[in-house]
């Protein structure tokens, strides 16, 4: 039995990449083996599948708590059954460029943080360095292990409606989202047995072997202690942080299980204290030591920046890495590739204005409506103005914002984000999705896992697919 | 191990005993007051689970189980313990076993579920304790047949027998100031029996004295018994095991808990019945509180000692 229904109501956004149709209304082939299996499941099954898939991100626990009258209710963060699918050709591409892409950002950073050549040489003004919040002195002539600052990144990715990925963000500080890669395969493999072998769809499971290996082989000692720091159980990425310490059969600790002594870190344990080697922090720089940073933090430890300037123990990501994803910073990023690696990018960057530049305001302005503007330091969907969106008055508040202090704010046009099939109520629908590959670093290069979260706006016509606004994810294959 | 970890896991463990614990209670108090009310009220289980400045009581039995297992603003309802076992499993899921941590989430997202509460109101209450009770019954298999046994087993083990033989000691303590205030010996048989039937020993007890309430049987099954794993001797005898494997294994100093608990159970080994009614069995308890006190101290310092 066919389910007609399913996709009597699939209406393409104009002007808008589909990853299913492509211009001709016709399925690209990459969606044949799941757009006939759904042909051929019932509307009831597919229920039942979706229903399946909440009890299981529930009763798993892979919940996120949002506090409301002293009482706390699990969510999920929304699901939506229908992978979204990659073919190989487009992966290669994608882990060429984010390869290319780190390696000068890891680069970029050491230069910051000692010769600042780049500066020199007139590619990077040095205000925009010194003015940046996630620029460290305190990593100023600091020597790290291997020169790797950026061990881990979540590089956000769009596709355009010419078909090419962007690159919208960097994500080189504490990327999150890898466990819902994890366990968006884990339901698939559950909701449409024997589908995934029968694409060639390529595995994400390795993920915590490779990151253990790339954590452990920081350290010089034969068998380092290898921890995961966490904020604690009231951080909305909980769940992950357990999960990566479970895979990785690595202990989770807080602050508090930590001291310095000595400038070496330590854990409290029940038969007191342990040596730790490298810490997998999940803590953002500013809480990291009590000492340093925010003098009211108690997430950190005091002393550990102390014990990581001797060598003592390995932080992970660096501190400072903040500094390469600025969003100030990132209009500068194809310079970099070139200035470092003298290459071509292989992903394009996003047209970016900055409204520091008279002549780029201006330019912002009159063209308001197809804008986005953010701020530099901003993250989460958060502080946008949205041009199409906004009302007059919306508009000239914001711009009255921006002229207090032009330089902390960057202007993008607004994006046609690629819309991928979702499963609303029973049909599909076009949604907008974005990527958000994972990348390891190591002391034997740079490894992607092929996969990543694709990030859904589930509201209409909606382009933020920021969990916090209304998102939600889809696991993504990608075909070997 | 974490210091902070072994702590969650005694932790753990404690709530999830206490659950257990709180709903026998409940299911044998209720049979026992549509037999006789004027004996087995609810007020003083009320009293017992709450802090001081709780105000609610009642008499009615759906009310009474209903604030028990769900009232928010009671921290031994089943809810607040079962969210606060899960709070200390889900910082601990490293350490224990997938099979234990989703079998407690389970409980907990049954427990939150919209419209629990009703089904107490509507169904019958037995059935709907029983239905909570399976959940703790197959949380004991779980880590039975799924936890490796090694610091956090031991650990969790210290948790479910120092909260077990606290429990034994308080529902003892509550059975005798109501022994005394009534010179009935049917009366005093009835509560005897109810202590049996709640801490779970009624079975054994008719297995190994038929059917006649002495006592001195009661006492020194409940206290004495080396079989019975609901006897204070059994659980003192357990904590002793499990503390002196963490200290073998390298997982714990030799520490004053050792002393203390070896202490513990030859004492209550070696009295007699006719020393425990000498002295008086509310004495006799009254130490063994005070013990147990100690030993609940002395445990707590592993977790904070190396605080500094």
């Amino acid at each position: 039995m066919l389910n007609n229904d399913l996709f009597s109501s699939y209406d393409l956004l104009p002007n808008t990449w589909d990853e299913m149709y492509n211009n001709d209304s016709k399925i690209r082939t990459q969606y044949n083996i799941i757009n006939s299996y759904l042909q051929s499941t019932s509307p009831e099954v597919l229920f039942k599948k979706e229903e399946l898939s909440r009890q299981l991100f529930m009763s798993q626990g892979v919940t996120f708590t949002v506090y409301n009258d002293n009482e706390g209710i699990e969510k999920i963060f929304p699901f939506d059954i229908v992978p979204r699918i990659i073919t190989s050709k487009e992966w290669d591409k994608i882990d060429k460029g984010i390869k290319q892409r780190l390696t000068a950002l890891n680069l970029f950073i050491k230069d910051i943080y000692h010769d600042q050549f780049i500066i020199k040489d007139g590619i990077i003004p040095a205000d925009l360095i010194y003015s940046c919040p996630y620029f460290l002195r305190e990593m100023k002539g600091v020597n790290v292990p291997h020169d790797i600052y950026v061990h881990i990144a979540g590089v956000d990715l769009i596709r355009n409606n010419d078909g090419e990925f962007y690159v919208l963000e960097d994500n080189l500080r504490t990327p999150s989202g890898v466990s819902y890669m994890l366990e968006n395969r884990e339901i698939s493999k559950r909701i449409f047995p024997g589908v995934l072998p029968k694409n060639n769809i390529r595995s994400v499971s390795n993920y915590p072997n490779i990151l253990y290996k790339k954590l452990q082989e920081l350290s010089d000692q034969n068998n380092p202690n290898v921890v995961l720091l966490t904020p604690g159980i009231y951080n909305s990425a909980y769940y992950e942080h357990t999960t990566l310490a479970r895979l990785m059969g690595i202990e989770l600790v807080e602050g508090s299980d930590l001291v310095v002594k000595d400038h070496v870190v330590y854990m409290k344990t029940t038969n007191g204290l342990k040596r730790v080697d490298v810490i997998y922090r999940r803590v953002d720089d500013d809480f990291l030591d009590p000492l340093e940073f925010n003098a009211a933090s108690t997430l950190g430890v005091a002393g550990i920046m102390a014990a990581y300037r001797k060598g003592n123990v390995n932080i992970i990501n660096a501190p400072g890495t903040g500094i390469a994803d600025d969003k100030a910073i990132y209009i500068y990023v194809p310079d970099m590739i070139k200035y470092y690696l003298n290459e071509e990018p292989i992903l394009k960057n996003i047209e970016t204005y900055q409204l520091g530049k008279p002549d780029e305001f201006k330019y912002v302005v009159e063209h308001i409506k197809e804008m986005v503007i953010k701020k530099t330091d901003g993250s989460g969907g958060y502080g946008m103005l949205m041009g199409h969106e906004a009302s007059d008055a919306e508009i000239k508040d914001y711009i009255d914002n921006v002229k207090k202090k032009p330089d902390n704010f960057i202007a993008q046009p607004i994006l046609r984000l690629s819309t991928a099939p979702c499963c609303i109520d029973g049909k599909l629908s076009p949604r907008c999705i974005d990527l958000r590959p994972f990348a390891l670093a190591g002391r034997d290069g740079i490894e992607i896992t092929p996969g990543g979260l694709t990030r859904v706006a589930l509201k209409k016509g909606s382009l933020v697919v920021n969990s916090s606004q209304g998102g939600g994810s889809k696991d993504t294959w990608v075909i070997q | 191990m974490l210091s902070r970890v072994a702590n969650n896991l005694i932790w753990l463990e404690r709530y999830m005993e206490r659950g257990n614990g709180i709903i026998s209670l409940l299911k044998t108090n209720f049979y026992a007051n549509q037999d006789s009310p004027e004996l087995f009220p609810w007020t003083p289980i009320i009293k017992t689970y709450t802090p001081e400045n709780n105000s609610f009581y009642t008499e009615d039995p759906i009310e009474c189980i209903n604030f028990m297992v769900f009232s928010n603003d009671n921290p031994n309802s089943i809810l607040n313990i079962v969210t606060k076992a899960r709070e200390n499993a889900r910082s601990v899921q490293e350490h224990i076993s997938r099979e234990l941590w989703l079998c407690i989430n389970n409980y907990y997202l049954l427990l939150t579920k919209i419209g629990v509460q009703k089904k107490l109101n509507e169904e019958e209450p037995i059935e709907f304790l029983d239905s909570l009770k399976a959940y703790h019954l197959m949380f004991y298999g779980t880590m039975d047949i799924t936890q490796e046994r090694g610091a956090s087993y031991y650990f969790m083990n210290i948790g479910k027998y120092l909260e077990r033989v606290i429990q034994i000691t308080d529902f003892t303590a509550i059975k005798l100031t109501e022994i005394a205030k009534t010179s009935d010996s049917l009366e005093q048989s009835f509560y005897w029996k109810n202590l049996l039937l709640s801490i779970g020993g009624y079975q054994l007890y008719l297995k190994k004295h038929k059917s006649s309430f002495k006592e001195d049987h009661i006492i020194t099954m409940v206290f004495q018994d080396k079989l019975f794993p609901r006897s204070i001797y059994y659980c003192i005898n357990k904590l002793n095991r499990h503390v002196r494997q963490l200290i073998e294994s390298g997982e714990l100093e030799k520490n004053n808990i050792e002393f203390l608990l070896g202490k513990l159970e030859s004492t209550i080994k070696y009295t007699t019945i006719e020393s425990i009614n000498e002295r008086g069995l509310e004495n006799f308890i009254k130490e063994i509180k005070e013990d147990i006190k100690n030993i609940s101290f002395s445990i707590n310092t592993v977790y904070f000692s190396h605080f500094n």
